[in-house]
């Protein structure tokens, strides 16, 4: 016993004075919450793969005048309760210059608001939720908000795609319900009649209910919210059903796997995203052909949004340096970068302002359909 | 015909929750333990089921594998974890099977991946039209059937086989029924066996309607199936039938017409608690 414990105090001994040893030049640290374990995991994994890759790419080429960045990556689970300590941790503890979230809503509204408290400059990289950004002047966001992407949708199947009769199935969580309320909001205006709307939860997999009533309905198009892993089943559902109508759906469809789970009945699914991967600018090129080497699967809006975050985050350290963050957070509010994820600048809310890329499924893969340039519609709130 | 449609949506669902239902309700009659960690095999039923469809093309085979794999892992978790807690209060057997199921849900992740894995090319996806108007695939249609066939075989062999009574005779008293010279413990292994082998049959199939197993995908059947073993009345066979079948029906109708007010999971928490104001000891048991 006594053996034992001498073991486990001379081990600490040496854990401690491993962190304690001086390290010749001090980089400066950026905390990365997200979630790497849990029910988000996957989400989790592609952001941090990608914001891990902008930061190879940032120290590849020098560095921040000469430092390098390091990423401080905590898992929240996507989780507020993991998220809220963890963010305290990295203000206070870790003494980060910065923080930026790979997570999801709820986890990211929580640490939001301990990131502002100890003003430390920070992005939320594919976060939705409105009030994330409103938890003060230190918080931004380089993704969409969820009304403006659910407008983007209205817009692109009422005008564009010139269908009028829509089902809504909403996701129940703040991911979703901020969606239809965007595309509801701008419906009439494109002259959509929402025929029918349903809910489900973020556990559901199984939409046999949903679908039979959909089939009754008989829309032209059904905006459906929800996450690749939810609008799989769903869209294999409802085409095993028979049900043809057009399903629109958004960035939480981004990725490889969609396609996988749904096979065959993915071709011809529409969504709302901010990745063009037909894009032929090389800041796109680059980051897909880096990531697939890094990550060993092909891009996805989340680790494109993770990689943006990081590039947006460093453009404003290479401005103001990276030692006062009052001057961090003045920077980054002055950014204008071109990322993976589009023309990146931000309002006065640290919204960001950029267009609405749509997505279509051909051939196997996810394919350019077209792009919403429009200030006026897709303008995020100033408040 | 909405209504009908709605029916049978619910009926297949329900064929699923009894499926995972019954090896819970098995294990609680038997040793009076609550046991989370069933969801756990639900989710590895449903791996083996992939992998083993995409590896050798044949759905058959992998479903047949998964059933008796997950089986020997289910008694295994018998006998190195509730076996040596059974002098303990069921307290702890219960703890240690929420433990059992939260750590089995990161070893998936970290031996599967974090991603869903999705069958190839998922079998059985044919629609054929039962009633007019009215189509399921094949896969659905297995859903009932393999439902049909096990329930019935477990109810033949615990009405009409020598292994069936010693097996009722250990629920009813286990002391009386070791002195008729009943190995009990061979019969604790073979309720395991069957009950786990189940799970995973429901784990393949629910794989296949959804093509994605997740490794979290155990965590709703983990509490609903609790839910439906305490509305069947605990430890009923019969009545955990019925209320999972009662439950899917529920929930098709609930999710289209008060879904807006409540989700699936609140439907199904307000009916339990329906059932038990009016019925407290379950469905089909007798007071």
């Amino acid at each position: 016993m006594s053996f034992k414990l001498h073991a486990i105090t001379l081990a600490a001994g040496f854990a401690l004075s491993a962190l304690t040893a001086p390290v010749l030049a001090e980089p400066i640290k950026i905390g990365f919450n997200v979630p790497l374990t849990g029910f988000a995991a996957a989400d989790g994994n592609s952001a941090l793969m990608g914001a891990q890759l902008a930061v190879d790419q940032v120290n590849g080429a020098g560095g921040i005048n000469g430092d390098m960045l390091e990423l401080v990556v905590y898992d929240d689970q996507a989780s507020p309760k993991e998220a809220a300590p963890l963010a305290v941790k990295l203000t206070t503890q870790d003494e980060v210059v910065a923080g930026i979230s790979g997570s999801y809503s709820g986890s990211t509204r929580a640490a939001a608001t301990i990131f502002q408290e100890n003003s430390t400059p920070y992005i939320s990289a594919y976060a939705i939720h409105p009030d994330i950004t409103r938890a003060g002047d230190y918080v931004f966001r380089t993704s969409f908000m969820g009304e403006v992407q659910g407008r983007a949708g209205a817009k692109l199947i009422g005008e564009m795609l010139g269908l009028k009769r829509v089902v809504v199935i909403t996701l129940n969580n703040d991911f979703g319900t901020s969606l239809a309320a965007g595309f509801k909001e701008k419906a009439a205006d494109f002259g959509i009649e929402i025929v029918a709307e349903y809910e489900y939860s973020i556990k559901d997999r199984e939409f046999g209910p949903i679908v039979s009533s959909i089939k009754a309905d008989a829309p032209d198009a059904i905006y459906a919210s929800g996450y690749f892993f939810t609008a799989g089943p769903l869209v294999r559902q409802l085409r095993a059903a028979g049900v043809t109508a057009t399903v629109v759906g958004q960035e939480g469809y981004d990725g490889q796997k969609f396609i996988e789970i749904a096979g065959p009945d993915a071709e011809g699914v529409i969504i709302t995203t901010s990745l063009d991967r037909d894009s032929t600018d090389p800041v796109v090129t680059s980051f897909m052909a880096g990531f697939a080497a890094k990550a060993g699967y092909p891009a996805d809006m989340v680790g494109a949004s993770g990689h943006t975050a990081v590039l947006v985050m460093a453009e404003a350290m290479r401005q103001a340096g990276a030692t006062d963050k009052a001057a961090l957070r003045d920077a980054l509010a002055a950014t204008t970068l071109d990322a993976a994820t589009g023309h990146i600048s931000f309002n006065g809310l640290g919204e960001v302002r950029k267009d609405v890329q749509v997505q279509i499924v051909k051939d196997g893969g996810w394919h350019h359909y077209t792009v919403i340039s429009d200030p006026v519609l897709l303008a995020p709130p100033e408040q | 015909m909405l209504i009908l449609d709605l029916t049978v949506q619910g009926l297949v669902q329900g064929a699923i929750y009894a499926l995972i239902a019954l090896g819970l309700t098995l294990v609680y009659g038997l040793l009076r333990i609550l046991h989370v960690a069933h969801a756990a095999l639900f989710t590895l039923g449903a791996y083996l089921g992939v992998i083993i469809t995409n590896q050798t093309g044949s759905f058959a085979l992998a479903l047949v594998v998964a059933m008796v794999v997950v089986g020997v892992v289910g008694i295994g978790i018998y006998r190195f974890a509730y076996k040596p807690m059974l002098s303990q209060p069921p307290l702890v057997a219960l703890i240690a099977s929420i433990g059992l199921f939260i750590a089995s849900e990161e070893i998936y992740r970290l031996v599967f991946g974090a991603y869903s894995i999705s069958f190839t090319d998922p079998p059985l996806q044919t629609q054929v039209e039962i009633l007019p108007g009215i189509s399921l695939s094949y896969a659905r249609l297995m859903v009932v059937g393999i439902a049909l066939v096990f329930l019935s075989v477990l109810g033949w062999l615990s009405a009409s086989t020598r292994t069936g009574i010693a097996w009722r005779a250990t629920v009813t008293d286990p002391d009386m029924a070791r002195s008729c010279g009943i190995n009990i413990e061979n019969v604790r292994y073979l309720n395991f066996f069957i009950g786990s082998a189940l799970a995973a049959a429901a784990g393949v199939m629910v794989a296949l309607l959804n093509n994605q197993v997740e490794p979290t995908m155990g965590a709703v059947p983990s509490y609903k199936a609790l839910a439906i073993i305490v509305m069947g009345g605990l430890g009923s066979v019969r009545g955990t039938l019925a209320a999972s079948l009662a439950l899917g029906v529920i929930e098709a109708f609930g999710t289209i017409y008060i879904g807006h007010l409540l989700d699936r999971d609140a439907i199904a928490f307000a009916f339990l608690i329906l059932v038990l104001m009016i019925r407290p000891q379950g469905l089909l048991a007798k007071g």
